[in-house]
């Protein structure tokens, strides 16, 4: 079954790193965004970090394209709101009452990339980490398993959903159903859509309940894993540098708001 | 501890999951029929309202993980926060008895509509740079040009959105809980 997940299957070594390994480098990333005061130390993060990472990982294309689909709305409005709201004194441009700042375009583009490194290094930790392993990691960390069902199920039966939706908005349309037409049209056909699904859905909860307690789900005590996963000294190693350098950062922010 | 563990039964451990994928169909299908609401919380709210606060807030936690993992919506874990006292809130209302009339239904959105606007305006202002990639930025900058600042354009914008859209939210899950079965209902009964 297909699962709507960002995760690209190869062969790399950036996808054969530990997961944990993985969520430290890119914790790294997050707190680096958000402590960097310079736009141009956050654009090296992107390019010299977060892109030959996406290479290492071979998967620089879909990097760059979800990268690119996903930053342009963002980047759209706040070059717009910010550019012509935010305070300043260099007046670019003079649109009636509205004035396009300097000052505000600079504050744009910084949230611009810096949105871009935290999206950036999320979608690349799900592009190059299968989500079974993911959570895997985190249940021998102690996670409860429960969490790891409750996301690995949602994520499987998604595309299901999404066709029932489709599903159900053919047959009300084939019976007559309007889906176009004023707001208040469109906001009372509402429940006709959403009713079916919800209510169809829940009533076979207890075929997935039952079929869980057959496989002893809520049983306590150790449980054997199908996967494994592959772990090192070295990266053990890494993670702890990681962490050191996360708490670089922070104490270093710190340093600089209070001087 | 009790009540919690009282919550969390093998029936809610199932319930979660396929609440988050209503969440995330219906989310999809509202914005493919073009209506001005996100109804990204239906899910949520069902669990919060059969089941209890405890597991609403988990449903509202988990569901912005897996909005993110699935690439549909990746900045969505920075609200996880936001969608997991959206869950708890339902569960209070549903504890109080405000799911039983109509209107006091609705009530319980508006209200919990204003509480997530509030609470998500400063994530939006100051992670965001007060936008969200999305229609709702018309509204930022009608009230940026209104002369408010960033956190107060956002909150603005969304004490003018969310209340809405938890409303209907809210109202619809009522219509749901009159059409469910007793004898389903009497599976999340509470006490």
């Amino acid at each position: 079954m297909s699962t709507p997940t960002l995760y690209i299957p190869r062969s790399s070594e950036l996808h054969a790193l530990h997961p944990l390994t993985k969520i430290a480098m890119m914790g790294v990333f997050f707190v680096a965004a958000a402590t960097l005061p310079n736009l141009w130390w956050l654009l090296a993060l992107y390019i010299l970090g977060l892109l030959p990472l996406a290479a290492c990982g071979r998967v620089f294309q879909p990097f760059l394209k979800s990268n690119a689909l996903l930053i342009w709305p963002f980047a759209l409005s706040l070059f717009l709101i910010q550019g012509f709201f935010a305070h300043g004194e260099h007046v670019l441009l003079q649109l009636g009452p509205l004035s396009l700042k300097e000052e505000g375009l600079w504050l744009a583009a910084h949230f611009t990339v810096r949105l871009l490194v935290w999206l950036g290094a999320a979608t690349l930790m799900m592009i190059v980490t299968r989500p079974d392993k993911l959570m895997l990691a985190l249940i021998e960390r102690g996670m409860p398993r429960q969490i790891a069902y409750i996301i690995l199920t949602a994520l499987q039966i998604i595309p299901r959903f999404q066709d029932k939706a489709q599903g159900i908005l053919d047959a009300q349309r084939s019976r007559g159903l309007e889906t176009e037409g004023s707001l208040i049209h469109r906001l009372r056909m509402l429940v006709p859509l959403v009713a079916p699904l919800i209510l169809g859905s829940i009533l076979e909860l207890d075929e997935r309940a039952i079929a869980l307690e057959a496989r002893a789900f809520s049983r306590h005590g150790p449980r054997t894993s199908l996967t494994e996963l592959a772990d090192s000294k070295s990266q053990s190693v890494l993670r702890w540098v990681c962490l050191l350098v996360m708490l670089a950062l922070i104490a270093a922010w710190i340093v600089r708001r209070t001087s | 501890m009790d009540r919690i563990r009282r919550e969390f039964t093998t029936l809610t451990l199932v319930l979660i999951p396929v609440a988050i994928a209503i969440n995330v169909a219906v989310g999809q299908l509202v914005l493919s029929l073009k209506v001005p609401l996100y109804l990204d919380s239906i899910g949520t709210v069902l669990v919060g309202v059969l089941v209890g606060p405890w597991a609403g807030a988990l449903t509202g936690l988990l569901a912005n993980f897996v909005w993110t993992i699935t690439g549909l919506f990746p900045e969505a874990v920075a609200w996880a926060g936001v969608a997991a006292i959206i869950g708890a809130l339902a569960g209070a209302f549903r504890t109080g008895d405000w799911m039983k009339v109509w209107w006091k239904s609705v009530i319980a959105g508006l209200i919990t509509g204003i509480i997530a606007a509030v609470l998500s305006a400063p994530i939006a202002a100051y992670v965001f740079g007060g936008v969200t990639g999305s229609g709702t930025d018309a509204l930022v900058a009608m009230f940026r040009g209104a002369g408010l600042d960033m956190l107060g354009a956002n909150m603005a914008q969304g004490v003018v959105s969310d209340p809405i859209d938890k409303a209907v939210t809210f109202f619809i899950i009522w219509a749901i809980l009159l059409a469910l079965p007793d004898r389903f209902m009497a599976r999340f009964s509470q006490e």
